[in-house]
């Protein structure tokens, strides 16, 4: 009892109660009519949990369950930073009057919540809450725009996608479990050394059912089935957070869990993980080739980037973290932007096809300059930020490792045909000239236009100066 | 007398669960799961993990499959009206779930029984509790998060969107 009490004055996580607050005041904003000031209380409340993340002390062990050490603090910053930006740029999307902003906005809340606890679980069981709390809520909102068919379609599918992922996670979960007898991942990890090469058949296979699990939820191929259908299905910025904070956490918390238990382990998974990222790139940026619709290109381009994405957790060495929080950075911001432009264009011309950004250039000259660098960086070319990340991800795996050489090779080549479908955007924007329908002039608000500059100056200011990212100590 | 009534009860719970996947009826089907469920939670009770037991008659063979009998007689679905898959979906699915169950086979064919796993009350209700409200405290405050938003979200669901009302 003492213990607990110890635990209750030293712990913080801060973040975590003010978010669940957050989620619980949102939800009342109904009954207590002040749902016209909810959008700034939720902005101010996400800032401030941003302020008490970093201020969190670090090393601090929080009933057993998180620890909030280095990595903990900067993978939360980074996700409460695109948490925020991602309430400034959905708030046309919720004021337009289809869906009901205070049940929105406290499922994303509590879906943050899940995203923390992602990054800074010391405890499987911790781990699968995380996945839980980050997926249920997204199950719902992916079906918010319920007069849609394609969006009831893409709840009901990544409910079914999901619920069976969690399965097979459990299923892993328990025979880990069962061949160490523990759910702390340090102790997973001290017993795995102390078995060196001695390990019994129930951890590989918890192992690889483990990987399985969070390979569906990260979206590898061959698990990406679902992927597809339920971003286009979804509401829009929903598509968006599930394309950039949900799938970040999910890679921190692969990450966390595949660096701290498996290092001594790796011969079992390191090249099962290897086939799974040639699989998943080249899927993805293929696939993606023969896609009219702009948001589901998108799709398949984040199906792409989890396999750049996947390379940091076979290397799974000190210098993973700073590629993995950098890549994270990047695809999140720019994807971010994408989406938003895309947001507007449908709202302008009624589809998402590559069509509708024909000679978008003409007409809103700022909304092309915008999508055309967030496209840059998504294909990873200087000066953005994307291309620093993708630089420093490959040197970093040939550096630690020649062996790797064939997969760096088919990373390169699967960034080369994404060029393809990211420039066809650019190109609709630019080279086409059709005479302009006078209803397609419509203007976005003045709002966006500083929000997307303002995302366009990060993309590229980033992309000059990583060095901000780069000098934290001890991730 | 126990193994005896482990292979009952094994037998049991394969038979069923084989009649859940080739039944045409939807009815024989959630029935047979019930039969799956039960014998299951026999098992639980052989390994000394009363609670579990009780709660898997509950929640599963009760409240879920009870669900499940509605919504089939609700909706009319006692016909075997779900289109066959193609052959080649068929033998995929055999040879991937064969290939899971061999690995599971052999994973399990070489583990032996860890110490410290296995005693007298470790599936009581009094130990399941302590261990609940001391060592696993903070998942089980977390998890009302969780049961929170899964609320909010059947209540969302449940309700019109703003501009229809």
């Amino acid at each position: 009892m003492s213990k607990l009490k110890e635990n209750f004055n030293d712990k913080k996580m801060t973040a975590v109660i003010i978010l669940s607050c957050l989620g619980i005041v949102s939800m009342l904003a109904d009954i207590f009519s002040y749902k016209k000031a909810l959008w700034y209380i939720v902005l101010a409340g996400v800032a401030g949990a941003i302020v008490a993340n970093l201020n969190e002390k670090s090393n601090a062990i929080i009933y057993d369950m998180l620890l909030t050490d280095n990595y903990a603090i900067w993978f939360s910053t980074l996700i409460l930073a695109l948490v925020l930006l991602w309430f400034m740029v959905s708030k046309d999307q919720y004021e337009s009057g289809v869906y009901n902003s205070s049940d929105n906005y406290a499922l994303i809340l509590f879906a943050t919540v899940g995203a923390l606890i992602l990054t800074s679980f010391s405890d499987l069981t911790m781990m699968f809450l995380g996945i839980e709390i980050l997926s249920i809520p997204l199950f719902i909102l992916a079906g918010s725009n319920k007069k849609d068919v394609s969006s009831n379609e893409a709840s009901l599918k990544y409910f079914l996608a999901g619920a069976f992922a969690s399965g097979i996670l459990l299923f892993g979960i328990t025979f880990i479990y069962g061949s160490t007898g523990t759910f702390k991942l340090d102790k997973i990890a001290d017993w795995a050394n102390a078995a060196g090469s001695n390990l019994p058949a129930l951890f590989y296979t918890g192992i690889l059912l483990v990987m399985v699990g969070l390979a569906f939820k990260v979206s590898a191929a061959p698990f990406h089935f679902w992927t597809p259908d339920v971003y286009q299905g979804s509401p829009m910025f929903v598509t968006a957070f599930m394309a950039t904070i949900v799938k970040g956490a999910a890679f921190a918390g692969f990450f966390r869990l595949f660096y701290t238990s498996f290092t001594s382990a790796s011969g079992s998974w390191a090249l099962i993980l290897s086939i799974l990222i040639a699989a998943t790139i080249l899927t993805g940026n293929i696939i993606a080739v023969y896609q009219s619709s702009v948001k589901r290109m998108l799709a398949y381009s984040s199906i792409a980037q989890a396999g750049y994405i996947l390379l940091t957790v076979l290397l799974s060495n000190q210098e993973a973290k700073y590629a993995l929080l950098l890549y994270i950075a990047s695809y999140g911001v720019s994807t971010i932007t994408a989406f938003t432009v895309l947001y507007h264009v449908e709202k302008i011309k009624g589809t998402d096809t590559f069509e509708s950004f024909t000679s978008l250039s003409q007409t809103h000259p700022l909304l092309s300059v915008v999508m055309t660098i967030a496209m840059l960086s998504l294909a990873g070319i200087p000066p953005t930020i994307g291309f620093f990340a993708k630089f420093y991800l490959f040197s970093s795996v040939l550096k630690s490792n020649t062996s790797y050489l064939w997969l760096i090779m088919v990373s390169v080549a699967g960034s080369l045909v994404s060029v393809y479908y990211y420039f066809r955007v650019i190109i609709a924007m630019y080279g086409q000239h059709e005479p302009i329908i006078s209803s397609e002039k419509k203007q976005i608000p003045a709002f966006y236009n500083v929000l997307l500059l303002l995302l366009v100056c990060v993309i590229i200011i980033l992309g000059m100066m990583p060095d901000v990212l780069m000098s934290i100590d001890n991730l | 007398m126990e193994q005896i009534i482990f292979i009952i009860l094994s037998l049991a719970a394969i038979i069923s669960a084989l009649v859940v996947i080739f039944s045409n009826n939807p009815v024989y089907s959630v029935l047979s799961l019930v039969i799956t469920f039960f014998s299951i939670a026999g098992h639980f009770v052989l390994l000394n993990a009363q609670f579990l037991a009780i709660v898997n008659v509950i929640v599963y063979a009760g409240a879920i499959m009870v669900l499940f009998l509605f919504v089939i007689m609700l909706l009319n679905l006692n016909k075997s009206s779900e289109p066959s898959a193609p052959l080649i979906m068929k033998v995929a699915s055999s040879v991937a779930g064969g290939l899971l169950f061999i690995t599971l086979l052999g994973a399990l064919r070489q583990s032996e029984a860890s110490a410290g796993l296995s005693g007298g009350n470790i599936g009581s209700v009094e130990s399941l509790g302590r261990t609940l409200f001391t060592n696993f405290l903070f998942p089980f405050e977390v998890s009302s998060v969780l049961f929170l938003s899964a609320m909010i979200g059947a209540v969302m669901l449940g309700k019109k969107n703003l501009k229809d009302s």
